[in-house]
């Protein structure tokens, strides 16, 4: 059964054991780095000038060549477009040169490559409230480019041990049939291979905050909003660890990021310092929810099937915040479903029939209330359930199945 | 010959022997194949019975690896095919081993599932445990299988090698206990030319009294 599997366990074993040995290497800023210090250190059209970073360069053109061809891409204008504006809004003096791929990946995760190409994975957007929290995450990462953080770290490296060369560099971009996984599941080409060369250190980690605040409060983006989507994160992944009953294990996008509790504190910081006094700053939700809206469903279904219930649950709880509404009742009905312990059927039921209560509920709920109903013995009620799924859904890829059960 | 393949096949001879014998794939430890012939075999943990209509190669995973109902064949390698056995497994169960303090898991199969309850559990295996990032059910409908009312299920998804693949499974519930047979290869040529053989050794399943 799955005979894949154990291929992807081993697989993200080995490269999450190197994550760690590079991350216990990293050092702590000690003071705040304020954000009127980050200037960029790239200017529009950027080259480089010296032979390591010209050889970095040519091997990261060949991975954005296999990137941007890649099927997991979600490659819908309007998404895309969107991505594109935002950058071009956060991204500083390179904004004209940054390009931005889309991975249909359910994770938090959002990466900038040193010749300035970005990819956000799908999860990402799920997890985002409003367009300023997307364009601070944005900004982050174009703070890593604009700082010149990769080639920083790539010497950085060098200088420390012998075992990363460009020989091997180019052995694990070349070796992107193999693939190497990212994440527990996640494999895109050869991103991890590539990710494990550049660690940013905590010092650089706090320089992209900084700078990150600094660009989405010069957009006219709310700066506070920053350390927001930290507090989101860390919420989601205690939630997560509660229900597996262990200690919260740090994300791969914040693996090395700066300590929790100094972090919040930096970026509420930042926030104050970045504001002009008089000028006003948006987190233009509506303008997210209308791009974002219509891939939500999608987003949800990605991630509540993963099956990881205290992270769905946090998650839909967060969304809901915004009000509840039949879509977000219905997810909630998968998660206890899915979940599967005692009573949880029975809970799972009472999300469906109030997801089918509202205007908008999925078809899918329809169907799902009516198979709790016929669990519990209410027939008829189950019947009229299946057949109105049946009239939303009219070429449902299971019909002939519920016509069985409608008799 | 490194020690870990010395070991392998060391292990891989103590279950040849056996009567019963089949180990589910399981997420660590070592796999060894060996050979199905065309004839009558049992499959599982012996509760199911098939006739190949060619040779096939069992795939089996040794140690930390105890997933007795399920057993793994393929024609080309796992990568590009395979044909799965669930040969009875029991309410509470799970089709694969996993750790129960993973964040994501596969659902339990419960004995009340209806059928689109144990595909939404194929498709959360799909997605936690073989990284697929895109899931479609293309279509659910009644079959009979092993003499009762069952369903077959057709299925594609995108994995993250960035390779599409499809499937079919025919399965059913005897007795509160899951008995399924699931093929799974490359969408392009690998799924239409296998697929005759797996109707073929779906037609031939019977339980073993």
């Amino acid at each position: 059964m799955c005979a894949r599997c154990y291929e992807l366990s081993r697989r993200s074993l080995l490269v999450g054991g190197g994550a760690t040995a590079a991350a216990l290497s990293t050092g702590i800023a000690d003071a705040r780095i304020l954000p009127k210090d980050m200037l960029p250190l790239v200017g529009p059209g950027y080259r480089p000038t010296e032979k390591d970073e010209q050889g970095i360069w040519q091997l990261m053109d060949r991975a954005e060549e296999e990137i941007a061809g890649s099927n997991l891409l979600m490659t819908d204008p309007k998404l895309t477009g969107y991505l594109k504006d935002l950058i071009g809004k956060v991204g500083g003096p390179a904004a004209r040169d940054f390009r931005i791929y889309l991975a249909h990946i359910p994770d938090f995760n959002a990466m900038m490559f040193p010749t300035g190409f970005a990819v956000v994975f799908s999860g990402l957007l799920l997890r985002m409230r409003n367009e300023a929290q997307l364009a601070g995450v944005i900004a982050h990462e174009s703070g890593h480019f604009l700082r010149r953080h990769m080639i920083r770290s790539w010497r950085d490296q060098r200088r420390k041990t012998d075992i990363f060369a460009i020989a091997a560099m180019a052995a694990g971009v070349g070796g992107a049939a193999g693939g190497v996984y990212l994440g527990d599941y996640v494999q895109l080409a050869q991103l991890g291979t590539i990710l494990s060369l550049f660690q940013y250190s905590r010092q650089m980690e706090a320089e992209a905050d900084a700078m990150g605040a600094r660009l989405i409060a010069e957009a006219g983006y709310e700066p506070v909003e920053m350390s927001n989507i930290w507090q989101q994160l860390i919420g989601e992944e205690t939630a997560s660890a509660r229900y597996r009953r262990k200690r919260r294990r740090r994300g791969s996008l914040f693996d090395t990021h700066p300590s929790e509790g100094s972090r919040m504190a930096d970026l509420k910081a930042d926030a104050l310092e970045v504001k002009d006094p008089g000028r006003t700053y948006e987190v233009g939700r509506e303008r997210y929810l209308a791009t974002i809206g219509g891939i939500r469903p999608l987003l949800l279904d990605d991630q509540v099937k993963l099956n990881d219930p205290g992270a769905s649950q946090y998650l839909i709880e967060t969304l809901a915040q915004d009000g509840w509404n039949g879509l977000l009742r219905y997810y909630e009905g998968e998660v206890w479903r899915l979940r599967n312990r005692h009573g949880d059927d029975a809970r799972a039921a009472l999300s469906y029939a109030s997801a089918v209560s509202y205007p908008d509920a999925p078809a899918d709920a329809w169907r799902w209330h009516g198979i709790s109903l016929m669990k519990a013995g209410r027939n008829a009620e189950a019947k009229s359930a299946f057949a109105r799924y049946l009239t939303m859904k009219p070429d449902a890829t299971d019909a002939a199945w519920v016509r069985q059960m409608i008799g | 010959m490194n020690r870990l393949t010395k070991l392998a096949l060391a292990a891989v001879s103590v279950p040849a022997l056996g009567a019963c014998s089949s180990i589910g794939t399981g997420e660590y430890g070592f796999s060894s194949y060996a050979l199905v012939g065309v004839r009558r075999v049992n499959v599982g943990d012996g509760s199911l019975t098939v006739t190949p209509p060619r040779p096939y190669n069992r795939h089996r995973s040794f140690l930390w690896s105890d997933v007795q109902d399920v057993e793994d064949w393929t024609q080309n390698g796992p990568y590009l095919d395979g044909i799965s056995f669930v040969s009875g497994l029991k309410s509470g169960r799970y089709l694969i081993r996993q750790s129960k303090r993973a964040d994501q898991q596969v659902p339990k199969f419960r004995s009340d599932m209806t059928p689109p309850e144990i595909v939404a559990m194929l498709e959360s295996l799909y997605r936690v445990k073989g990284g697929a990032v895109e899931f479609r059910t293309l279509s659910l409908q009644p079959r009979p299988f092993l003499g009762t009312g069952g369903f077959q299920l057709d299925y594609e998804h995108l994995d993250s090698d960035e390779l599409w693949r499809k499937g079919r499974a025919v399965g059913a519930v005897i007795n509160g206990q899951l008995y399924l047979i699931l093929f799974d290869a490359a969408r392009s040529h690998y799924y239409g030319t296998i697929l005759p053989d797996f109707e073929s050794i779906v037609a031939s399943a019977q339980l073993r009294r």
